[in-house]
């Protein structure tokens, strides 16, 4: 019986959190959740306005040390600017609660764009987290690719760097970037060699 | 002088516990555990003191964050292993769900010394992610004189509570949740499953637990895909971490009844052809030949005997492997060959035969009817008796395709066993059944004559090369004493089949009954080795988690389970596991070549093939970098099958 109670409050214990903000698992080579939020112009931004052109979503957090990393040594702005010459969209979707870390307001998105040299075709602030959860998004970088049906094609990580410390000595120039080595993939509406893979780097910073 | 020298050790000693560092939102330092100068292997721990509501990560960090980098300064003489990781907590961030450790911390790390290696200074770059609910690299430069530093109580009391000890486990996998079973060897509340590999579980799920019984426990685990074949990690079960790795059986689901039951039959039907069991069949035939061809009747109803001999003995087998595996006891083909008692019996069987086809005994009553006058008196015992011969010769063979369909078998309730036996039999006798259906069919071999009885005597050959080998099978499993023992029973053996040939009066049957006797008190008091005794003792140190320690390293093998008493096995090692090229390959590509020896009974070596599906030996088990799975090569190799197997 003390078994049975002690089991209870085991499970009891992991409910409350997972009843409130739940992850959902988008299905790879089928057509991806659409969603609709405000970027940093103010402007709706709807993902189903893009059917025709592939599109790229990056879950990014600035403050984040992968993050910064990716950017700081251009790595992002490289993949970036690769996807956009063959025509893919890119969305840079921030999910991060109001007052939590990589959290910022309109003008702060579009000064990090500009100070970066980033190009991002948006950048949507998702402070609620639903898109976020929507697709799943754990950590920043998180990376998801779309293909011009619509079809979701690839979610994962950037690249094969991984996780821990040894991700800050790497060398980007010896790791398989995910995304710029599968874009004409995702061009032809092709299934992808490698489509699901463990993102890594920080917790993307949702309401808990 | 002995001022500045106490001065400079002094500064030495301030140098060795020197202050932690400050990393910004914890401080590290580094400890050991080293009591003596002379210890050869001791530990280093880096301790972490982390400020409140920080915290960093275990090896697998859950859905973000990550393990630490240490790169370690220091004397050649001094090897320091991998970090052997505490037992960590959950840290949920909903909806993510990290694994890692707050507070205050300390990584042990293993250190072997070589004798003559001085004690010095060892120093450390030690860089960490730290995280509360933002994450920052934070790094430490530390280093310790193991010539003065002493031992801490902290770190003695981290390695007490390393999560070193294996749980009693089972798992299981339906659709996307693994079971594990355990047995709890104390009481807990809370349990959690660790996973160390990434991308196979889902970290946020609930896990859930169920008892089974007073100590018997199951913890679920959701997955993120039906195809796990084996995982690591560590199972909590309140403060205590237990170590958990787990192989899922990879060959059992894919191969149905029906296929297991074909494999018997293809099986059964190539063993006629295995060496020891070619002359016995062979013989058999001739006697069907000598009957002439004529009375079919005769053919048919010798040939039907035959195979009802054949398949009682299968399922004897059956049954006795049934009942031992009833008792709990791991089992599989070829087990009897693991006792010397039944390598020594075969031995003279074999020998006997061979014996009895050389000497002038009256073939007509003679070796296919051992023992009785069958023909000439028109029973059919004679035939029957073969069949069971033929099966008890065909033991120490595993054809190719059988291995597959027993390692099904003794995986299976028994109601599936009998079935795979059965056809393993009838696989084995259908070239009878076949003569008894067309008894004309015999007018196609040659008509008897001479040339019989050279044939005859030829195959005396083959069965004395089987009772050589069955001698070295014996030696290998008790010593050189109790070989000469066999030696001079064989001997005994020798004279007394002289003397039924020779002699015409009672007096013949005198020499049979001594040796007999002889060989009952030999055979009772065979000096056994003494670990074959322990129940379930693994003498070979073979290591059931090898595999996947050698797939963590990123490490190549080829795995060749055999036996002494496995003639395939011996075959295949002669032919091409043994030969240069092959080693050349080896080498070249970095392959590990392991042998795992069943010739004695191995609990931890039986344990490893039923995770194959496989009950018997030869298995061989190749794995390289990049691959999803180990890969079975074929039961029969040559150098190409072998090389291109591994390519």
């Amino acid at each position: 019986m003390k078994f049975f109670s002690v089991t209870a409050l085991f499970l009891i214990s992991f409910n409350i959190y997972s009843a409130e903000i739940k992850l959902n698992d988008p299905k790879l080579n089928e057509p991806a959740p659409n969603f609709v939020e405000k970027n940093s112009y103010g402007l709706n931004i709807q993902l189903s306005d893009f059917i025709g052109q592939p599109v790229i979503l990056e879950w990014t957090n600035h403050e984040c040390p992968y993050v910064a990393r990716h950017y700081s040594e251009k790595n992002m702005q490289a993949v970036q600017k690769a996807a956009e010459k063959k025509g893919f969209i890119w969305l840079s979707i921030i999910s991060s609660t109001p007052g939590d870390q990589g959290h910022v307001s309109r003008d702060q998105a579009n000064e990090l764009t500009i100070s970066r040299n980033a190009s991002p075709t948006h950048v949507l602030l998702d402070e609620s987290g639903k898109i976020g959860m929507q697709y799943g998004a754990k950590t920043t970088p998180h990376m998801f690719m779309i293909d011009a049906k619509g079809v979701l094609r690839y979610k994962g990580a950037i690249d094969d760097i991984g996780r821990g410390m040894k991700f800050f000595d790497a060398s980007f120039n010896d790791s398989v970037n995910y995304i710029s080595t599968q874009l004409d993939a995702v061009l032809q509406s092709n299934e992808l060699k490698i489509s699901n893979t463990v993102a890594y780097g920080c917790s993307v910073k949702y309401d808990y | 002088m002995k001022n500045t020298l106490l001065t400079f050790s002094f500064l030495l000693c301030s140098l060795a516990i020197a202050a932690p560092v400050n990393t910004g939102h914890a401080e590290a330092s580094l400890i050991t555990n080293l009591q003596d100068t002379q210890q050869e292997s001791f530990y280093l721990g880096v301790r972490l003191k982390m400020q409140e509501g920080w915290h960093t990560y275990w090896e697998n960090p859950g859905d973000s964050g990550g393990a630490f980098e240490a790169s370690w300064t220091k004397d050649e003489g001094i090897i320091i292993e991998n970090v052997e990781w505490p037992t960590p907590v959950t840290i949920p961030y909903p909806p993510l769900m990290t694994y890692g450790y707050e507070g205050d911390v300390i990584f042990p790390f293993k250190v072997f010394r070589a004798i003559d290696a001085d004690l010095s200074i060892v120093s450390l770059k030690f860089s960490f992610l730290i995280c509360a609910d933002i994450c920052i690299p934070e790094e430490a430069e530390l280093s310790i004189d193991l010539s003065t530093a002493k031992p801490s109580q902290m770190l003695e009391q981290t390695i007490q509570n390393l999560p070193i000890n294996f749980l009693d486990t089972k798992t299981s996998a339906s659709d996307e949740t693994i079971t594990i079973k355990f047995q709890a060897p104390a009481i807990f509340s809370e349990a959690y499953f660790f996973p160390r590999e990434d991308g196979l579980f889902t970290y946020t799920s609930v896990q859930n637990l169920k008892q089974i019984d007073d100590e018997t426990f199951e913890i679920a685990i959701p997955a993120l895909t039906s195809e796990i074949e084996s995982f690591s990690g560590i199972l909590r079960l309140d403060e205590q971490g237990y170590q958990v790795k787990e192989t899922l059986e990879i060959s059992t689901p894919t191969m149905s009844l029906f296929s297991a039951i074909i494999f018997a039959l293809l099986g059964g039907l190539i063993l006629n052809l295995m060496p020891c069991v070619f002359p016995v069949i062979s013989l058999k035939v001739l006697s069907f030949v000598s009957m002439g061809g004529n009375d079919h009747v005769k053919i048919r109803n010798h040939a039907l005997t035959f195979v009802s001999g054949v398949l009682f003995t299968f399922l004897l087998i059956a049954s006795i492997l049934i009942f031992i595996r009833s008792s709990g006891a791991m089992i599989g083909w070829g087990f009897q060959l693991q006792s010397p008692e039944i390598v020594g019996v075969l031995t003279l069987i074999m020998l006997g035969i061979g014996l009895v086809l050389l000497t002038d005994i009256n073939m007509a009553k003679g070796l296919t009817t051992i023992g009785s006058n069958v023909q000439s008196r028109n029973d059919y015992s004679g035939s029957f008796f073969t069949g069971v011969l033929a099966v008890v010769v065909a033991s120490p063979c595993t054809a190719p395709f059988m291995g597959a369909a027993i390692g099904y078998a003794l995986l299976q309730p028994s109601f599936a066993t009998l079935p795979i036996f059965l056809a393993l039999g009838l696989g084995f006798s259908s070239p009878y059944l076949a003569l008894a259906l067309k008894p004309q069919w015999i007018s196609a071999l040659p008509k008897p004559g001479a040339w019989m009885e050279t044939l005859k005597q030829f195959f005396a050959f083959p069965m004395m090369a089987t009772a050589l080998w069955l001698m070295w099978v014996f030696m290998l499993q008790t010593s050189g004493d109790a070989l000469i023992q066999l030696l001079v029973l064989s001997l005994a053996l020798a004279i007394s089949i002289w003397m039924i040939a020779t002699f015409n009066n009672a007096f013949k049957w005198i020499g049979l009954t001594l040796t007999v006797v002889a060989g009952i008190q030999f055979f009772t008091n065979i000096p056994v080795n003494q670990i074959d005794l322990e129940q379930g003792a693994s003498n070979s140190g073979w290591d059931v988690l090898l595999e996947s320690d050698l797939q963590a390293q990123n490490q190549a093998y080829l795995i060749n389970f055999t036996a002494a008493w496995c003639i395939t096995c011996q075959a295949n090692e002669k032919t091409s596991l043994g030969r240069a090229s092959v080693k050349k390959y080896l080498v070249d590509n970095n392959i590990k070549y392991i042998k795992a020896d069943w010739t004695n009974r191995d609990e931890n070596i039986t344990k490893s093939l039923s995770k194959y599906g496989r009950s018997g030996v030869p298995l061989y088990v190749f794995w390289k970098p990049g691959m999803q799975r180990s890969k079975i090569l074929p039961a029969v190799l040559t150098e190409a099958i072998l090389i291109r197997g591994m390519q």
